[in-house]
């Protein structure tokens, strides 16, 4: 992308001059704020959106000037496709696999792996009845039909429950091998566990491009959660009020404890938890991506 | 799980317009627009045929229709409002779907041009309109067999009759995309399709018609060949005495001149729909 632009009628630009540029494999971490552009920016990509100004290129194809070469080797699935109410999931993805030069022998093959990847419903049930998390399924099935190299996700996990998150986790993290994934999400923990790198966005513009180890080792946590081995009592933590912003209780032998986020500060609580009682465990109560994401976002007036 | 990678051939423009056109003509032939068109028709075609069957042959002379040529001539002059209705149906809607629910999502991230999309719905639109067509065509062919005998039908005419249909079917079905690409809400492009062909068309074509003008530029004036085609009797201008010494010019489009017309708001409205649905956006 080469200083890619969109602004709407009202002339708000939802993609201030944005520009990256990834090959090779590897899962790419979009991340922002509800109205940053993070789906601007992939509908930009797609042809779904045109730009203002700038240029979006997929396999170095413009989708403007030759969709069938740009989207050639791309899965995509932004906001919430749906295929014909009336077509059964066999039928709908029949549709993909031929348009994405399969044939019936092929198909067969990659529904039955696109079922163990993601657990696809039965395919005789017809599109219309399927469940939001069924549907998101049958889409990321869509975008896997053919294995294209570039998948573009937006929210893939989005309505989907715990288990089949998890399942879509570990595909990714499996495809981002030898796959280039760019991927939108609100889920910390789906950021984290898949994508080596991370844009962060807001307003349209872009804050911060790095890895994720670097992005989660520019903050400290400033959450702690302590388990003791038995209980406390709640009382008990007036003693560390000089250093604790906050606490919740978790449990009888869980709290979990706000502060400055500094180490020392850190390492004095410990200290006085250790006075209160044998500590079982003392870790960070959010993963420190979490607190980046914060940092990065909050740091913009906007954000 | 990435140990064989599908080998993947090029698909020619041909194959993905056949695959967009099947997926979607199977769609609309589940869909309850059409059952309920293809039912509606059936029952105002069917009952219309029951009537005359249980009234007899003599039914038909005493409306005036003497002969095959006039009785076809009078049944088609409905076949146009049949295909505007099943074409606002069909294709008020097809372009817009992709930008008004998830189906766009679905099928606009695919290797696929949008012309070729439009090209393959626009077969199918087409398509399921003329069922309809077909549909009402062959009541009013059952009912001059009944009411003229078999023989008596002149296939010749009806089949240019039909072909004329077709051509008339395209068209609206292109000013039916054309209103589809522009609008976002589904609705507004099969309401505004019929409001534009059914009322404003009409309307100005009548206006124009009293003040001595030949409509040539409607399409609904065109449609009229449908029905010119199978009259033996055919006169493109009459003039009628309306009294006080004043004359009305009531003008008929024939088969040659309705297919120009046709195929003008064709060639016209399907561009136009080609180019807004081009540069359609997905803003959802």
């Amino acid at each position: 992308m080469e200083q890619l632009t969109k602004s709407y009628r009202n002339g708000a630009p939802a993609l201030d001059h944005v520009s990256f540029r990834y090959e090779g494999a590897g899962a790419i971490g979009y991340l922002g704020p509800n109205g940053a552009g993070k789906s601007t920016t992939l509908k930009l990509l797609v042809g779904l959106l045109l730009p203002t100004a700038g240029a979006a290129r997929l396999n170095g194809v413009d989708p403007r000037e030759n969709r069938q070469r740009a989207l050639w080797d791309v899965g995509a699935v932004i906001e919430n496709p749906e295929a014909y109410p009336s077509e059964t999931v066999f039928d709908a993805l029949n549709r993909v696999g031929i348009l994405r030069g399969l044939d019936t022998r092929e198909i067969d093959q990659e529904i039955d792996r696109c079922n163990e990847e993601l657990g696809l419903p039965q395919l005789g049930m017809r599109c219309g009845w399927l469940s939001k998390g069924q549907r998101q399924r049958v889409a990321l099935a869509a975008a896997r039909m053919g294995d294209p190299r570039v998948l573009l996700l937006d929210e893939p996990t989005d309505g989907m429950d715990p288990t089949s998150r998890v399942q879509v986790r570990r595909l990714l993290q499996t495809l981002r091998k030898d796959h280039l994934i760019l991927m939108s999400s609100h889920l910390m923990a789906d950021v984290m566990e898949v994508c080596d790198r991370l844009i962060f966005i807001d307003s349209g513009r872009i804050l911060l491009q790095d890895s994720t180890d670097a992005v989660a080792g520019r903050t400290e946590s400033r959450l702690v959660e302590v388990e003791f081995a038995t209980p406390v009592g709640p009382s008990a933590f007036e003693a560390l009020k000089p250093w604790i912003q906050d606490y919740a209780r978790v449990s009888d032998r869980r709290y979990r404890l706000g502060f400055d986020g500094r180490a020392e500060t850190r390492s004095r609580i410990l200290e006085e938890s250790l006075r209160l009682g044998p500590v079982r465990s003392f870790t960070s109560a959010f993963p420190a991506l979490e607190d980046a994401y914060l940092e990065v976002i909050g740091a913009n007036p906007a954000g | 799980m990435a140990a064989s990678r599908p080998t993947r051939r090029r698909v020619s423009v041909f194959t993905q317009w056949a695959v967009i056109a099947s997926s979607q003509f199977r769609n609309y032939l589940r869909t309850y627009r059409f059952l309920g068109l293809v039912a509606f028709v059936g029952v105002v075609a069917g009952l219309w045929l029951f009537f005359l069957v249980e009234a007899g042959t003599g039914i038909v002379r005493l409306s005036f229709l003497n002969s095959v040529s006039e009785f076809l001539t009078d049944y088609t002059q409905s076949t146009p409002l049949w295909i505007i209705l099943a074409a606002a149906f069909f294709g008020g809607d097809a372009l817009s779907v992709d930008f008004n629910t998830g189906a766009g999502y679905y099928t606009l991230v695919l290797p696929v041009e949008r012309s070729t999309l439009l090209a393959g719905r626009y077969a199918s639109a087409t398509a399921v309109s003329l069922i309809v067509v077909l549909e009402y065509t062959v009541f009013g062919v059952l009912g001059a067999s009944f009411a003229f005998g078999r023989n008596a039908i002149p296939w010749g005419s009806l089949g240019t009759s039909l072909a004329l249909a077709v051509l008339f079917t395209l068209a609206v079905v292109s000013v039916a995309f054309s209103f589809s690409a522009l609008f976002k809400a589904p609705a507004t492009g099969v309401l505004v399709t019929i409001l534009v062909l059914f009322v404003a068309l009409t309307t100005l074509q009548n206006v124009v018609q009293i003040t001595g003008y030949e409509p040539w530029w409607s399409l609904n004036y065109a449609g009229g060949a449908i029905s010119s085609a199978l009259d033996w009797a055919f006169t493109p201008k009459q003039v009628i005495p309306v009294g006080g010494g004043k004359y009305l010019t009531a003008w008929s489009a024939s088969p040659a001149e309705g297919a120009a017309i046709m195929a003008a708001y064709l060639v016209v409205f399907l561009a136009l729909s080609i180019v807004l649905y081009q540069r359609k956006e997905s803003r959802g």
